[in-house]
């Protein structure tokens, strides 16, 4: 016992206090921020002030009912955002996305005149809504931003708002009329729970981000003791290490002191985001800790844990039979595969958490650390306990098998030098008791 | 009392046989050589020893028992695969390997500490491995083999890679340990540099003893029958001599075995007749010259 706290204290010190423990630190989560804030912030930026937009339309009141709705009402999605952001406190108006001219001549030769001045970057669109046009539905948008799909729904709404309108006008309907009928619905999912329950959005999200923490650590750190038995047999420490400790202590030591290493980082990236989340998002603590409830950050713990367990001993193995870095990645796959399947079927899981796909891969052990917990998290009642039950079960049970079988590869494979051994030989290795 | 006893020990990887019979024991508080050229079975034969793995049949005792984990704190070992923790200090990774052989942390810091400085490499405690020179990693290796105040030191190949300077000095602490009364097992297929440390050896071969004993015995039993003789004249006689078996001639210098029965003050007479002697100076036959002949014959 005191040579696996020795061999694990050792690992856990010489990597916490490396340069690069503290840079994956500070990196991983900005990296996940990077990933899912930073484009939406990209695809949402107005480039540069308002964009100047010519309206085609066959009448000067068709003309200006559309460009009222694109300067003004800056579309219903727009507007909830408002509403939303006026709910948080946050009042941000922000400058009128669309300058709107309107053009009642739609002769061919105006076509051409304003592609032209579009082509010279004069103006930024002409949407050609003559009535002919709107009577087939079917308008058509000049645009050097072709593929700004958020901006070009936006317009589609709109003017699909501005046909209806002048269509319930035209049975002779008041403007209040039109506007009742034409007020959305917002549809309001509920957990069974009751009013507590988190936003289903913000819930996707938080279990997203959860899995992913998952996915990494589980992952990274799997890799990391595969580094750490390969640096060894490299450096030839390894015989050094055994006239003292034997394999198991040495493959149980380091696979305890890079796991506390993994157990440290998540823990700071963990009170960290609940500091912040406690002074900055007064709001979104509530849905933080209702979402957060003990079971799941229990069950986080546990499937943390016990994937962490059969991926690292996985890792140890793998280590212990190649020789060099580029054999390491060659095996790499192993460990990758399964959890890259994971997180594939990870969204579906997310949506239809009792579909038979959800449940067979929360059984099944390499892939259940993800899928079992994504279907805990989700489901409010959550999936049935002899489910949950077999999943930990079964994961436990290959975890062990998996120490067993292991634990003899590596006990021979850390003296193996030179060639790597056939998959025949490994399992000779293995068979020896 | 026996420091370690090996009984009839075998071990195989596969059809490979690597030990095949071995025993031998080696008395406490001397300094034994386990001799052989590369791939005799001698690192096998040392794994075994400290339980790095398991033999196949025959028997090791440790201190006078049989061979357990525990006796490991009381061994130290220098292998020939070495290596330490580049990105590690020399003071840590001393305190680690130290702790490793039971060791608290503070005895084995001040400990690495005092070696360091009777190797003369104290400046370099707060260096990382990586910065260090073969020589000195080598250096740190020695000291963690004996910092533990091992009983029973075993060093495989402990000399190969140094300058005679360095050699020199692990050379000194180690007949000091010696002196001290632990026991040292050397393994090598350098005989030369352990032959003078030595009392006694066993030569392995293909995984199984050849010839051992004290040195002395050994050597007596090859006999002092090799002659050096420093000469002026032609020294064409000595060829086809029924008196030498062979000769190895420079001129003025030749080195020659006597033929088996041979008296040598025959030789002395007959080449004081044909040439002026300046030496003639009977020898004992060096290890390696036994262990080319004893191997070369079982080979043939």
């Amino acid at each position: 016992m005191r040579n696996i706290y020795l061999i694990a204290r050792r690992e856990y010190l010489e990597r916490v206090r490396t340069r690069s423990f503290l840079i994956m630190t500070l990196l991983i989560p900005v990296l996940m921020l990077g990933v899912t804030v930073v484009p939406t912030m990209i695809a949402n930026r107005v480039d540069g002030g308002p964009k100047h937009l010519i309206v085609v339309a066959s009448s000067q009141a068709m003309g200006d009912a559309i460009r009222a709705e694109l300067e003004g009402g800056r579309g219903q999605r727009d507007r909830q955002e408002l509403e939303k952001n006026v709910k948080r406190g946050r009042n941000q108006t922000g400058p009128p996305r669309f300058v709107v001219d309107v053009d009642t001549n739609a002769g061919a030769g105006a076509r051409a005149a304003f592609t032209e001045r579009l082509k010279n970057k004069q103006i930024n669109g002409v949407l050609w809504a003559t009535s002919d046009a709107l009577a087939a539905r079917e308008v058509t948008f000049i645009t050097s931003d072709l593929t700004n799909l958020t901006e070009n729904f936006g317009i589609q709404e709109s003017l699909n708002r501005v046909v209806r309108q002048q269509l319930l006008k035209g049975k002779g309907m008041t403007d209040e009329e039109v506007a009742a009928a034409l007020r959305p619905v917002e549809l309001k999912a509920q957990s069974p729970l009751g009013a507590g329950a988190p936003n289903p959005e913000v819930l996707f999200l938080s279990i997203l981000a959860m899995v992913m923490v998952l996915y990494m650590a589980v992952f990274l750190y799997g890799i990391n003791v595969m580094r750490a038995v390969l640096e060894e047999k490299t450096s030839r420490i390894m015989e050094v290490m055994l006239s003292t400790a034997s394999a198991k202590e040495m493959m149980a030591g380091k696979i305890l002191g890079v796991g506390a290493v993994g157990l440290t980082q998540v823990g700071i990236w963990v009170s960290v985001s609940a500091f912040l989340s406690g002074s900055y998002l007064m709001a979104g603590a509530d849905m933080l800790k209702s979402l957060m409830s003990i079971k799941v950050l229990v069950f986080f713990a546990i499937f943390f844990l016990l994937g962490y367990a059969l991926y690292a001993t996985l890792c140890a193995a793998i280590g212990s039979i190649v020789n060099s870095e580029q054999e390491a990645q060659q095996l790499q796959f192993l460990v990758a595969a399964p959890l890259i399947v994971s997180v594939v079927i990870m969204v579906n899981v997310i949506q239809n958490p009792a579909s038979q796909l959800a449940v067979w891969a929360s059984l099944f052990p390499f892939t259940a650390p993800l899928i079992m917990f994504v279907r805990i998290a989700v489901q409010n009642q959550g999936p049935p306990s002899w489910q949950i039950a077999l999943s930990v079960a079964l994961l436990a049970a290959t975890t062990y098998g998996l120490v067993i079988i292991c634990g003899r590869i590596y006990r021979i494979g850390i003296l193996m030098y030179g060639k790597k051994p056939t998959l025949p030989e490994i399992l000779k290795w293995i068979k020896y008791a | 009392m026996f420091t370690i006893e090996l009984e009839k020990v075998r071990k195989s990887y596969g059809q490979f046989v690597a030990v095949d019979g071995l025993s031998f024991k080696i008395e406490q508080g001397s300094v034994f050589g386990l001799l052989g050229p590369n791939g005799a079975g001698k690192t096998s034969t040392i794994r075994m020893m400290i339980g790095i793995t398991v033999p196949d049949s025959g028997g090791i005792s440790v201190f006078g028992r049989p061979f357990t984990r525990d006796c490991l704190n009381r061994i130290g070992y220098l292998p020939e695969e070495r290596g330490l923790y580049k990105k590690m200090k020399v003071l840590d990774q001393l305190e680690f390997l130290g702790q490793l052989h039971g060791l608290s942390g503070a005895d084995a810091r001040q400990k690495a500490g005092a070696w360091c400085e009777r190797l003369e490499i104290s400046e370099k405690l707060q260096s990382k491995v990586e910065e260090l020179s073969k020589g000195m990693q080598q250096k740190i290796q020695f000291i963690a083999a004996l910092m533990h105040d091992p009983d029973f030191v075993i060093m495989d190949e402990p000399f190969f890679g140094l300058d005679p300077v360095n050699a020199g000095l692990l050379k000194d602490v180690m007949l000091e340990v010696k002196k001290s009364g632990k026991t040292i097992l050397f393994s090598t297929h350098r005989m030369d540099q352990v032959e003078k440390l030595c009392d006694s050896i066993c030569l392995i071969n293909r995984g199984a003893p050849v010839l051992q004993g004290s040195l002395q015995e050994v050597k007596s039993r090859f006999g002092k029958n090799h002659i050096q003789i420093q000469y002026e004249g032609d020294g064409a006689f000595l060829e086809n001599n029924p008196l030498v078996k062979s000769s190895n001639n420079y001129g003025n210098y030749v080195e020659l075995q006597m033929a088996p029965g041979a008296d040598a003050q025959q030789l002395l007479r007959m080449v004081t007749e044909r040439a002026r002697v300046s030496r003639f100076e009977m020898m004992e036959p060096s290890l390696e010259e036994i262990f080319k002949e004893v191997v070369g014959k079982a080979d043939a």
